[in-house]
């Protein structure tokens, strides 16, 4: 548990002296509890996700980096490899693919890369996964895009 | 060869976005894993990427990779790069090293044996294999507890080693102990008090303290530690004749659970099955 907890703090110093130099990631630790910490992703432009902002919740396990941590999202999202109801992500280096070189910083971009890249033949969200598996491209992006701004966009007054 | 390796770690550095000023020159590039300088003794190299880390780091990592296969993997795949290495050089020292296989980290480490494997496999199953053949309830009943197992310090030790896949681990083994020892002669003196305690209280609260003083170090696995302790307790066995009757258990279930000659691929997921259906054959003996 020492080694998570040191090699959290590394990752927390990087983050507040990296502030800001990708625009698209927001990591946050927990004030009370380096274990936990949350994230503020933008969607990728030129996606159904472009405009929104993500929020994503990290629950590190002690073993970390031996074991990946966990993520889902907070913010509501319609993407084939997004649970709809609890956010679980389906991305194989969040499972066996994991690898202790990853940060939480590189996790949030392969997020973001996912984002951009569905994989509909390993869908959570099933009807997301068969819309796209059904080539109906126009169908998926507009029911994306409808949610990212019902829940990934400041509501207009 | 060298000038590839640059242009890899600077295209990977441009994709991520990494520029941090300090780790330009490769020699102050911290190990991926524990993100921290190397310390130089440390220092060791896959034999193909030749990708630095800390010793520590990379063995502890190729454990985790060689857990998820029941038999040892001879290669590892570098955490940073994914290519496919053979055997980690350590101890560098100018004009001499050490190279150690990965097909080795495991069987090459003299105190980890065939019998902590067996014992880390046990893990791996569902509990109650023996939970018909050592009666728990009569250990609590009639506080066979008093007599203390000369037996239970190498016990403790083989099963700590096996979880913690550590070899120094007496400081633990010696914290259990204590636990252990001190929460049933706490029973031994209530003993004489004219109030004596339900058998179910006692093992509840026997439970407790060895599961709060474990779970620091075995964390997931400490529920089914406390089990097997209080089972190996209850037998009243020594090392050698529990394990005879719990491998007997085995082999009864999968008859290549210890068997290592033999590759079982999934020998643990096979195991797990075939309890469903030999249940009430169990239940019925």
């Amino acid at each position: 548990m020492q080694t998570s907890r040191a090699r959290l703090f590394k990752e927390y110093k990087e983050v507040q002296r990296e502030k800001g130099a990708d625009p698209d990631i927001q990591l946050v630790c927990d004030d009370s509890n380096i274990f936990k910490w949350t994230a503020l992703i933008k969607g990728p432009s030129e996606t159904p996700f472009e405009g929104g902002v993500f929020q994503l919740a990290f629950a590190i396990p002690e073993q970390y980096p031996l074991q990946p941590p966990q993520v889902r999202f907070l913010t509501k999202i319609f993407h084939p490899n997004v649970h709809f109801k609890t956010g679980e992500i389906c991305l194989d280096i969040l499972k066996n693919a994991w690898s202790p070189a990853w940060t939480l910083q590189s996790v949030c971009r392969a997020i973001i890369a996912l984002m951009a890249h569905p994989e509909p033949d390993s869908p959570l969200n099933c009807d997301s996964g068969n819309l796209l598996r059904s080539g109906d491209v126009r169908g998926y992006q507009s029911m994306a895009r409808m949610y990212t701004r019902l829940a990934a966009m400041p509501k207009k007054g | 060869m060298e000038e590839q390796r640059n242009s890899m770690s600077k295209s990977r550095e441009q994709a991520e976005g990494e520029s941090s000023p300090s780790s330009s020159s490769s020699s102050s590039h911290p190990c991926p894993i524990c993100l921290s300088p190397t310390p130089q003794l440390q220092e060791s190299y896959l034999d193909r990427c030749f990708h630095k880390f800390c010793y520590k780091c990379i063995v502890q990592w190729t454990k985790v990779v060689a857990s998820r296969h029941s038999e040892a993997p001879s290669s590892l795949f570098c955490p940073f790069c994914k290519t496919e290495n053979f055997s980690i050089i350590h101890g560098y020292d100018g004009s001499s090293f050490e190279r150690h296989y990965v097909s080795q980290i495991f069987s090459d480490s003299v105190f980890f044996t065939e019998a902590h494997r067996y014992r880390l496999q046990c893990y791996y199953t569902e509990p109650g294999i023996l939970s018909d053949a050592f009666d728990i309830k009569r250990f609590w009943k009639s506080r066979k507890y008093l007599q203390s197992n000369p037996w239970l310090y190498s016990w403790l030790k083989r099963e700590i080693q096996a979880l913690m896949q550590e070899e120094d681990v007496d400081v633990v083994v010696h914290h259990m102990l204590g636990t252990i020892e001190s929460s049933l002669r706490r029973d031994d003196q209530k003993l004489k008090a004219p109030e004596l305690k339900a058998p179910e209280e006692r093992q509840r609260e026997f439970k407790m303290l060895l599961h709060d003083a474990a779970r620091p170090f075995l964390t997931g696995r400490t529920d089914r530690f406390v089990d097997e302790a209080e089972l190996f307790l209850a037998s009243g066995l020594n090392l050698e004749a529990y394990d005879n009757v719990y491998r007997q258990r085995f082999d009864q279930k999968n008859p290549r659970i210890d068997s290592l000659e033999e590759p079982t691929n999934d020998g643990a997921v096979i195991l797990q099955s075939l309890f469903v259906f030999d249940e009430d054959q169990d239940g019925a003996e």
